[in-house]
């Protein structure tokens, strides 16, 4: 059971059930609790492989016991995520915790990893169950619907869950080598039916500054 | 306001998102309908709906910035966005507030500034790094922490000043007292015997309003060039004006000749 102590403190209460986190992200435990280094990622040896061979690396432990634990990373964020069989798609690098159902895999993203600077790889959460994904100040929650594309900037891009296509949009004209762009070169834009997290800042991304 | 702890976030969707207001802390949300918003580059986050992004340059333009944007050292830093939709604005995980400004004269440290209606104008300040906007409208600024408005005649520490609304421009302030004297000149020299860090301040004087942050942590801004060289403009020219040597500190001997106004 997630819930949030306060908006940068994670606690999960738990029963003799698991959950995966962040490799050193618990800051307290009351309890009995053990923590397990889970190698790859927690993917069994075919996830270890495609982790070692995307680039797409993750630390992740099994927290398992009586009591409740608290998680935290950084004084980030945290964002909890109900999923209901979607699928979550998120940066390794932003993900907290999940439950232990819950299956995490890697994908291929395309383009907008590279727009990222993230890598053209990322890390899906599958199953039912909660997440815990982390951002750089509140995430805003946005709905993407047949009538309501949504387009972000690559930087601010955190997670997105349901089923969502993404395109890559370029800006980039002859005015963006006369410094005279848009300033948004490069815009993911999302399609389909699902939720976008957005986080109130921009990561540097390799468009910046366009 | 969204995701009190311990409850599920809020979904936003078109409908749901506020016009013109706060999302959250965080996040602002502007609604253009065929209007249009300066906004500083790379501050845009997500948006719904055909919104366009044009550097101040654009051509189709020329009109929209010849009456409302006066500050030729920042065009590179500036973008118009057009269309119609809900766009949503943020600045590295910062305080950002929007404020009215009904006939009136706001000005705001020129990295504080997110966004502003065109009916608002753009003029650079005469003093460096400060933007000063005039008319009615609206605008964003992002701040260190929460706001705090104050009335003059106030003092303010030059890391927490924002900006201020109406009042003429501030002055410098410094407290010399306790480095008067021989004693007073070789702390002031040598640092030996302490330093408050509160020995200078900006000085507001008249009717108005002092826009203060409640960090002493300045936002980064990117370097803005240098105003015209020309006789009379401050800051002008980088190096003119200043031949007078290095700084002289309080209470320090200086060179006699010029104390003796040779």
């Amino acid at each position: 059971m997630f819930r949030l102590q306060d908006s940068k403190v994670l606690a999960v209460d738990m029963t003799g059930d698991a959950v995966k986190a962040k490799n050193g992200s618990m800051v307290a435990y009351d309890g009995q609790m053990t923590f397990k280094k889970l190698t790859g990622g927690g993917d069994g040896i075919r996830g270890m492989v495609t982790r070692r061979l995307t680039g797409e690396r993750m630390a992740v432990m099994e927290v398992k016991g009586h009591g409740t634990c608290w998680f935290a990373d950084r004084a980030a964020e945290i964002n909890l995520v109900q999923l209901q069989g979607e699928k979550l798609y998120v940066e390794s690098s932003n993900l907290l915790a999940t439950d232990a159902g819950l299956r995490t895999g890697t994908t291929f993203t395309g383009l907008r990893g590279a727009s990222q600077g993230n890598g053209l790889f990322t890390t899906t959460v599958e199953g039912h169950g909660q997440a815990a994904i982390m951002s750089d100040g509140r995430a805003v929650v946005l709905r993407v619907s047949a009538q309501y594309p949504l387009t972000v900037d690559p930087g601010a891009y955190v997670a997105h869950q349901g089923n969502l296509r993404q395109t890559l949009q370029s800006g980039v004209t002859f005015r963006t080598f006369m410094g005279e762009g848009g300033g948004e070169a490069f815009q993911i834009r999302f399609e389909g039916d699902g939720l976008v997290y957005v986080q109130p800042s921009e990561r540097d991304t390799i468009a910046g500054d366009l | 306001m969204s995701g009190h702890p311990g409850t599920c976030p809020v979904i936003f969707d078109p409908m749901t998102l506020p016009a013109d207001d706060n999302v959250n802390d965080y996040t602002f949300c502007v609604e253009l309908k065929g209007s249009q918003w300066f906004l500083q580059k790379g501050k845009m986050i997500a948006y719904y709906g055909g919104i366009e992004f044009n550097g101040i340059g654009h051509g189709p333009l020329d009109h929209l910035v010849q009456a409302s944007f006066h500050s030729p050292l920042h065009a590179s830093d500036w973008v118009v966005a057009q269309g119609s939709g809900k766009m949503l604005l943020a600045d590295r995980a910062f305080d950002v507030n929007s404020f009215d400004l009904d006939e009136g004269n706001l000005t705001i440290r020129s990295g504080n500034l997110l966004a502003f209606q065109p009916s608002l104008s753009l003029k650079q300040s005469i003093i460096p790094g400060f933007l000063t906007l005039i008319g009615t409208g609206k605008f964003v600024a992002a701040s260190n922490g929460p706001v705090v408005f104050m009335e003059p005649p106030i003092r303010v520490d030059p890391q927490a000043l924002v900006g201020w609304a109406d009042c003429p421009s501030p002055c410098h302030h410094y407290d010399h007292g306790y480095l008067r004297g021989v004693w007073g000149g070789l702390r002031g020299l040598t640092g030996i015997g302490g330093a408050s860090g509160e020995e200078h301040q900006f000085e507001f004087v008249g009717a108005g309003t002092v826009l203060l942050q409640s960090t002493e942590t300045l936002m980064s801004e990117q370097d803005r060039g240098a105003v015209p060289h020309e006789p009379g403009v401050p800051g002008g020219g980088a190096s003119h004006g200043q031949q007078q040597g290095a700084t002289r500190l309080p209470g320090q001997l200086g060179d006699l000749s010029r104390r003796f106004g040779l």
